[in-house]
This record gives structure tokens, C-alpha cells and sequence, in this order.
């Protein structure tokens, strides 16, 4: 508010008066619900997670498996043509020591996030993944993480199936 | 190939979510006046401009003309007549209606403004452009404050 005006003009009402109704309201609750489908590509891939599985597409044309799977090379506008199971280890591409939350809270202990080449795909066709037991010292790009599961009973069809990468022992 | 056309989300893995997008929307000053005036004492009040010679109904605080505030409220009938009408058999999910509702666009007297709502005890074949008709108010203790007080307009 600038210094030469002293009130806001209008009828001000706060939230309390609104709630007590001793103004004359109307209310309204849009019946806006939602069904937002994964898709084929992405429904398969999703409950392969929850059997404990990773699937990926190929693309004939360009001869790489992409995972997570797509119906469609963007590479080549055509439609990729098998499914191809692929391992549930990989290789970290690149990663990030988050001291952050997801709130933007500062944290002593920080979350471990890698975009992890999976064995079996295309080089450079991967996904984003927390690590685990692991020291962030220790981890550098190259590494080979394996895929720690949760227990089959627990799992939802979600990329949350999977905790954690932890590395792969020789 | 793999392009089956699937077009019910729900037949592939989904997620259900429903948006909560709610509001309170008040009267203003010249609404919260109409619709009280309506509620307690059944009557449609309107705003009058004398400069550019406007009655405003449903009443507006300020003249849409001269942008002068009005401040002079007054009654007036609830008589009318229906300027434009439209005959629906459906509802608003597209069900039929067990009979069709009159809606129309009454002119209320002495005023320049109107309401649409709808209009009852009539069978649609007689309707005409021109009808004279009044509202009918419900009971004094169902009434919320809204449009819906007056129960429809019926041929006076």
C-alpha cells in the first residue's frame, strides 16, 4: 500500500466471517475427478516391477532396447516391436549427493540419486534411482550397483518397488 | 504391433484422483442486499441510476453507464413478462425429465433488468413471448438466500 492511501477500498471479510455464514455464499465443488493411465508401455513395465522383473522395448530400426519401455522410438518415429526382459543391474551414469529434502529442508545425511544404465538396455538408456549401502565417498560414475528389492509381498507396481541400488560385489 | 486402441484409462494400470477445487463465492454489496431482501421478505429489490435513467435489476452498486455508485435501493413488483423462453426435456447428465422444464428470460417491470428461471403452471404449447407472469416464492422457512427462493414464475 502506498504511504498516501490509508485503507484498501472495498468491502473487506475475513475467513472467519465467510465461514460463519452471516454473508450470503454460494459454494461449489466441482466433480473434477480423474482416471491417469500409465499407458501399455509403462502399465507392463509397472507390474513387472512388481514381479521383481525390469522390461524394456526394442526398436528394430535402431536396434536399442529402451527402458523404461516405450510403444514408440523417438529416435526413428516408428513403433518398437518386442519385449525385452534386461537384468536389474547396471552402472551409474551420474549422480548427485542431495543435502536437501524433497521440502527443501536441510539434511545431515544426504539422499543418494543416480541415473543408473541398466545391463541389458541400450548404453545410456537408464533410469533415475536412489543408491544405498553405500558411503558417498565412495560412489563414482562407472560404479556397478545391483537393485535392492522390497519383499514380493510388499510390492505395488511402482518404481518404489525397487529401494534401493546398492553396489554390485565382485 | 501394439497400437490396440485402449481408451478407458481404467482398463490399464492407473491412478485415481479427484481435484479438490471448492470455492465460496459471496454476493457483494448489491447481491448480498438483493438476495436478503429476497430470503426475509420476499421481495426483488433494484438500484436506480437517475442520470442515465437505468433500474437496475438484479441491483449493481455502481452504474454500468456513468460508473456513479448507486445507493438508492427500491422495490419492485414481482410481475414480468417472459422476453425470450426455451423448452428443455433433458437434465444437466442428459437424462430425461419426467416433464419438460420452461425456462425463460423475464423482464422484470418498471425495471430495465430481468431474470432467468424458470417458469411453471403453464403447459409449454400456450407459451408466448409477452406472457405476463409473477413469482411465487417458497416458504419462508425453506428459503437459503439464493435464486431458488422463488420457486418459478407462473402466469399472473
Amino acid at each position: 500500500m502506498s504511504k498516501n492511501m490509508k485503507e484498501l477500498p472495498g468491502t473487506p471479510l475475513s475467513g472467519k466471517e465467510l465461514k460463519s455464514e452471516k454473508v450470503i455464499t454460494f459454494k461449489w465443488r466441482p466433480n473434477a475427478k480423474y482416471a491417469w493411465s500409465a499407458g501399455i508401455a509403462y502399465g507392463r513395465f509397472l507390474d513387472e516391477l512388481k514381479a521383481g522383473r525390469i522390461i524394456g522395448r526394442r526398436c528394430s530400426r535402431c536396434e536399442r532396447i529402451i527402458v523404461p519401455p516405450r510403444m514408440f522410438c523417438e529416435h526413428c518415429f516408428v513403433a518398437t516391436d518386442e519385449w525385452v526382459y534386461v537384468k536389474d543391474t547396471g552402472t551409474i551414469n551420474t549422480f548427485s549427493l542431495s543435502y536437501l529434502d524433497a521440502d527443501a529442508n536441510r539434511i545431515k545425511d544426504p539422499i543418494l540419486v543416480a541415473v543408473i544404465d541398466i545391463d541389458g538396455a541400450s548404453p545410456g538408456v537408464g533410469i533415475l534411482h536412489l543408491l544405498g549401502n553405500v558411503a558417498p565417498d565412495k560412489i563414482d560414475v562407472g560404479m556397478k550397483v545391483k537393485a535392492v528389492w522390497k519383499p514380493p509381498e510388499e510390492r505395488e507396481g511402482s518404481v518404489t518397488d525397487i529401494l534401493f541400488w546398492e553396489p554390485l560385489e565382485d | 504391433m501394439s497400437f490396440d486402441k485402449i481408451r478407458d484409462p481404467r482398463k490399464l494400470r492407473h491412478q485415481i484422483g479427484h481435484m479438490e477445487c471448492d470455492y465460496v463465492y459471496t454476493a457483494g454489496v448489491a447481491g448480498e442486499r438483493f438476495y436478503l431482501a429476497l430470503r426475509e421478505d420476499g421481495k426483488l429489490l433494484a438500484t436506480r441510476c437517475d442520470k442515465c435513467n437505468i433500474t437496475y435489476m438484479p441491483p449493481r452498486m455502481y452504474c454500468d453507464k456513468c460508473f456513479a455508485e448507486l445507493t438508492n435501493y427500491k422495490e419492485v413488483p414481482l410481475t414480468g413478462i417472459i422476453e425470450s423462453y426455451t423448452i428443455t426435456y433433458f437434465d444437466m447428465d442428459g437424462e430425461v425429465l419426467p416433464e419438460p422444464l420452461v425456462l425463460a428470460f423475464i423482464k422484470i417491470d418498471q425495471t430495465d433488468g430481468g431474470l432467468i428461471h424458470t417458469v411453471g403452471n403453464i403447459k409449454p404449447e400456450s407459451l408466448k413471448i409477452g406472457t405476463k407472469v409473477k413469482a411465487l416464492f417458497k416458504d419462508k422457512a425453506k428459503r437459503t438466500g439464493a435464486l431458488t427462493d422463488i420457486k418459478c414464475f407462473q402466469p399472473a
